[in-house]
């Protein structure tokens, strides 16, 4: 029997009959609507014989299937000497063949089915994806698996990826906004493994052994979760991921390295670097919060009220009212094991530099001296409150999310209780989460641009240290 | 073995379901008395529904002392309505028309360039900063914005291409009347306050998207070079100069004549009810005037009759773009071109990136696509950044050898079938978010006359034969038609 789990999910109030007999037009300000009432969607937890999780959700839609599998690993465990290993092992992982299937016969066999199988490792996950039609479900499934557990990392494309990574070291400074982005990132994360980044040296450092290492000590069976949704039978999907994974192999006990916490300063710096250009990338920002603090929500409101919508204060005053800036905007990035951070920016003509950083400065100290307007407050809730069903638009959303709640260890009831908590939140709660997270006073700041046309000199924001952009002397021979 | 193994679970997972109908059969139509063009399509994966308006004009369809204001406008028609985002329309108005007079002034002396009286800019620039700080009482900011979000809607944007620009929002299905009532309002009623901030917040964004960043300003160059005749060169954003000397009055004029809507298409896709939607469509927008037909794009792009290399120097590493010359959508050859396109540059087997990535190694990746338009005849462009120390002319002969390579030796079956699987594999995937659904419709329909043109697209593809390849790459891979640019790194050893 089919389970069509989504529909029942959803309990719509009818639209139809609304409309009906109703003949005028309403103003947008006063309009009222139809009762919609949204259930979150639920996916089911499946336990596979080899001790995976797998989230489901099956959805004969479209004739197609998705699936994911999530892997407890991240360049924050490789070493900064081979900074670079965990990006290139999630890369060839894929492209390097895998379970004795050459490079080439997987990439056309694949191409041929039109499935793709995809790998990657970032800061903290690493992922596998796979989309096919389910047609050749079976086939894929088999190739994903091979390279999820399996990757034969070929040392011909090993050193293919290696060469790209290079090339694009080589190309790091090319677009202002890129170095902005990175200079800011290091310096908040400065001594800590996020602040890290490849180099020639480091790249060129990293051996096929280290990448079947890294790849052997976290790509297992009892690190991993899965998510598949779309057009499958449960009980024959649930066959044959057990018929593919099998059972558990002994193996040794996972070892997971503690990586402790970015350590808490705050002291500002000044970045510069230096680009002919008649436009200037502004970033400033510092160490932010995780998940599991109490101040989550709040801060979830501060960030639509200061930076994080096109109402923001920030786009406002910077680019609403002073047609300064085209983009501007600010976020806190919520850490999800580790410590996440603020981040401002913007960019605009060099002759604006120092005005348009004065101004972000001042409207984000703002908000740490005043509560947020009721009406501010008001505005930022029913964004979030009813534009939460948007979380859930397709099956591969609705268990993606759930294994990644899984994954990064949130409680059960999280989504279930978002609204709610976000419904709590008060002005006083805004203005104590603003003054405890946020300070001005001990931005790193980066301005990437051509100080001779500036407004005033960067020296009016701090000490400036000059980075260093030219990578002419560290290209490495062909 | 596999093979059969295969087979036997391939059956137990297809469960014998039928499955949604294909796109012909789901998409409902209705054109309303004054020309605009609704297109609907019931999906009740999640209780959410997407709308976009598309309208047939693009910056193709300015004039040279326009250029830029398709864009402008686009975000102009953010700035509300003569009665939303304003406390008070009747006292607001009297100031915006004095703000035009001064600005207007402004621009008159700003011309005279040397000849300025400096004195009189200063003044009239002081005025203009005063009569904007009166109006700007009236305001409500973001009045559209603040709607759409506190009622839970989402993606609320719009973008310009050179064909046309689409205005696109996401709401819960119950909320789709406030889609309506905002713009059916937005197309009779707007109004562009706070026109002379927002154009300065478009210089920002041209500096962003183009000055500062060399390979977006390679771009800009090449396709400004490759059309000397055809609007299809100019960029969408404007040049600066263009910007700088766009008015709210010929903004307005702009929108009054085209942004009616004879030239709108509508898509609706998501957890709806057809019928009731078509009600409320037709009230809201039925009694809106049509609008003015578009005046024909008449320009047409002579023959180029020999090679254009176009060179940019700047503070980034080598990259190169080739185009040629090709037809316009519909034309047959321009599924040839798609064949071609998916044969040299879609995926891990794609010719290019085999030889140029894989094989050869001189480039780090490679990228071929149709620009900048559909509408009229436009290039096929192949792009690559070389990897060092290859240079620009390597990675140059190695896409001329695959070219040729294209002309004598016929493309096999598998490499056909293989582009026939991925379309069937896209039919498929199109139909899975309300976004990208509504988004297809109404491109389609603007730039192909018609929605349907995805349903053919198969079976004409199907029709391509190896022949036909041969003979499009002989026709058009050729020197006389060939467009060149590369970027060449300031200070650097040269090419």
């Amino acid at each position: 029997m089919r389970q069509l789990l989504i529909s029942l999910c959803f309990i719509i109030a009818s639209i139809t009959t609304a409309f009906a007999g109703e003949p005028a037009k309403s103003n947008p300000r006063s309009m009222t609507f139809p009762e919609l009432r949204f259930e979150i969607p639920q996916a089911e937890r499946v336990v596979l014989e080899c001790g995976m999780p797998v989230y489901l959700l099956a959805d004969p839609e479209l004739p197609i299937i998705n699936l994911s599998a999530m892997v407890r690993t991240g360049s924050v465990y490789e070493p900064a000497a081979k900074s670079g290993l965990a990006g290139l092992a999630g890369s060839v992982m894929r492209s390097g063949g895998a379970g004795g299937l050459s490079p080439e016969k997987m990439d056309d066999e694949l191409e041929f089915m039109a499935s793709a199988v995809e790998s990657g490792i970032g800061a903290d996950m690493g992922t596998v994806s796979l989309t096919s039609l389910t047609k050749n479900f079976s086939r894929t499934l088999r190739i994903f698996s091979d390279v999820l557990l399996r990757p034969d990392f070929s040392e011909k494309r090993v050193e293919i990826a290696r060469k790209q990574m290079i090339e694009a070291l080589r190309r790091q400074n090319d677009d202002p906004k890129e170095i902005g982005a990175r200079e800011l990132s290091k310096a908040i994360y400065a001594g800590h493994p996020l602040g890290v980044v490849p180099t020639f040296e480091s790249v060129k450092a990293i051996t096929r052994q280290d990448l079947l290492d890294f790849h052997r000590r976290f790509f297992r069976s009892d690190n991993t979760i899965l998510a598949v949704s779309g057009d499958f039978e449960r009980e024959a999907m649930l066959q044959e991921l057990n018929t593919v994974f099998g059972r558990n192999e002994k193996a040794a006990p996972l070892v997971l390295p503690d990586i402790p916490q970015p350590a808490q300063l705050f002291t500002p710096e000044v970045l510069y670097g230096r680009k002919e250009v008649n436009q200037t990338v502004i970033r400033m920002g510092h160490l932010g919060i995780t998940k599991d603090n109490p101040d989550l929500y709040a801060i979830r409101i501060l960030d639509y009220i200061l930076g994080g919508s096109f109402t923001s204060r920030l786009t406002m005053e910077i680019r609403t009212n002073q047609g300064l800036a085209y983009n501007v905007d600010s976020r806190f990035d919520v850490g999800r094991r580790f410590t996440g951070s603020f981040i401002a920016e913007t960019e605009t003509k060099a002759e604006s530099t120092a005005k348009a950083i004065g101004l972000m400065k001042t409207i984000i100290a703002g908000i740490t001296k005043e509560p947020v307007s009721d009406q501010e407050l008001k505005s930022a809730k029913e964004f979030i409150i009813n534009s939460f069903m948007f979380g859930f638009t397709s099956p591969a959303s609705i268990v993606t999310q759930r294994a990644r709640l899984e994954y990064y260890g949130y409680p059960a009831d999280y989504l279930e209780k978002y609204r709610g908590n976000i419904t709590r939140i008060t002005k006083e709660d805004v203005l104590n989460a603003a003054r405890k997270h946020l300070k001005p006073d001990a931005f790193k700041l980066v301005v990437v641009g051509d100080a001779t046309k500036f407004d005033k000199p960067l020296a009016s924001f701090g000490v400036v240290r000059e980075l260093d952009l030219d990578l002419k002397q560290r290209v490495p021979q062909p | 073995m596999k093979k059969i193994w295969l087979i036997v679970v391939t059956l137990c997972l297809f469960s014998g379901t039928l499955h949604a109908a294909v796109l012909e059969e789901k998409v409902i139509e209705h054109t309303l008395g004054n020309g605009m063009k609704l297109l609907m399509v019931e999906r009740h994966t999640s209780p959410t529904v997407s709308a976009w308006i598309r309208f047939r004009v693009g910056s193709v369809d300015e004039r040279s002392n326009e250029r830029g204001i398709a864009h402008l406008l686009e975000h102009m028609l953010f700035k509300g309505t003569t009665s939303l985002g304003t406390k008070d329309y009747a006292a607001e108005k009297p100031i915006l028309d004095k703000i035009e007079q001064t600005a207007q002034l402004l621009a008159a002396e700003k011309v005279k360039r040397d000849k300025a009286d400096q004195g009189k800019l200063a003044q009239l620039e002081k005025q203009l900063k005063t009569l904007e700080d009166e109006a700007s009482k009236y305001v409500i900011k973001d009045e559209f914005f603040e709607l759409y979000a506190k009622n839970g809607g989402v993606g609320y944007n719009a973008f310009t291409s050179r064909d046309g620009t689409t205005y696109l929002i996401s709401l819960p299905a119950n909320k789709l009347e406030l889609w309506a009532a905002i713009e059916s309002d937005r197309m009779q009623n707007a109004v562009l306050r706070e026109f002379y901030t927002e154009r300065s917040v478009v210089m920002e964004e041209r500096r962003r998207s183009y000055d500062a960043d060399p390979e977006s300003k390679l771009w800009e160059t090449f396709v400004a070079s490759s059309f000397l005749a055809h609007p299809y060169g100019q960029p969408t954003i404007g040049w600066m100069s263009d910007i700088e000397n766009l008015t709210r009055t010929k903004a307005e004029d702009f929108f009054h004549s085209y942004y009616g809507p004879h030239n709108a298409i509508v898509g609706i896709v998501g957890d709806i009810d057809p019928k009731a939607t078509i009600a409320m469509v037709e009230r809201y927008f039925g009694a809106i005037p049509p609008g003015k037909a578009l005046p024909a794009v008449t320009a047409e792009e002579p023959k180029q009759g020999g090679e254009r290399r176009i060179e940019l120097v700047a503070e980034a590493e080598p990259t190169l773009i080739m185009g040629f010359h090709k037809p316009a959508i519909l034309a047959a050859d321009d599924y040839v071109f798609d064949v071609i396109n998916m044969v040299l540059g879609s995926g891990r087997t794609s010719r290019l990136y085999k030889k140029l990535v894989i094989e050869k190694q001189i480039a780090a990746d490679i990228g071929v696509f149709d620009a900048p338009g559909s509408r009229f005849p436009n290039l096929f462009v192949i792009s690559a950044n070389p990897r060092a120390p290859h240079s620009i002319k390597e990675v140059e002969q190695a896409i001329q050898d695959e070219l040729e390579l294209l002309k004598t030796e016929p493309v096999v079956e598998r490499d056909l079938q293989r582009i026939l699987n991925k379309i069937e594999f896209e039919e498929a995937r199109r139909m899975g978010t309300n976004g990208g659904l509504a988004r297809n419709l109404t491109e389609y329909e603007a730039i192909a006359g018609s929605w349907r043109y995805m349903v053919e697209y198969r079976r004409k593809v199907e029709k391509v034969t190896p022949a036909d390849i041969q003979r499009v790459a002989r026709q058009y891979f050729t020197r006389e038609n060939r467009m060149i640019g590369f970027i060449t790194k300031k200070g650097g050893e040269g090419k």
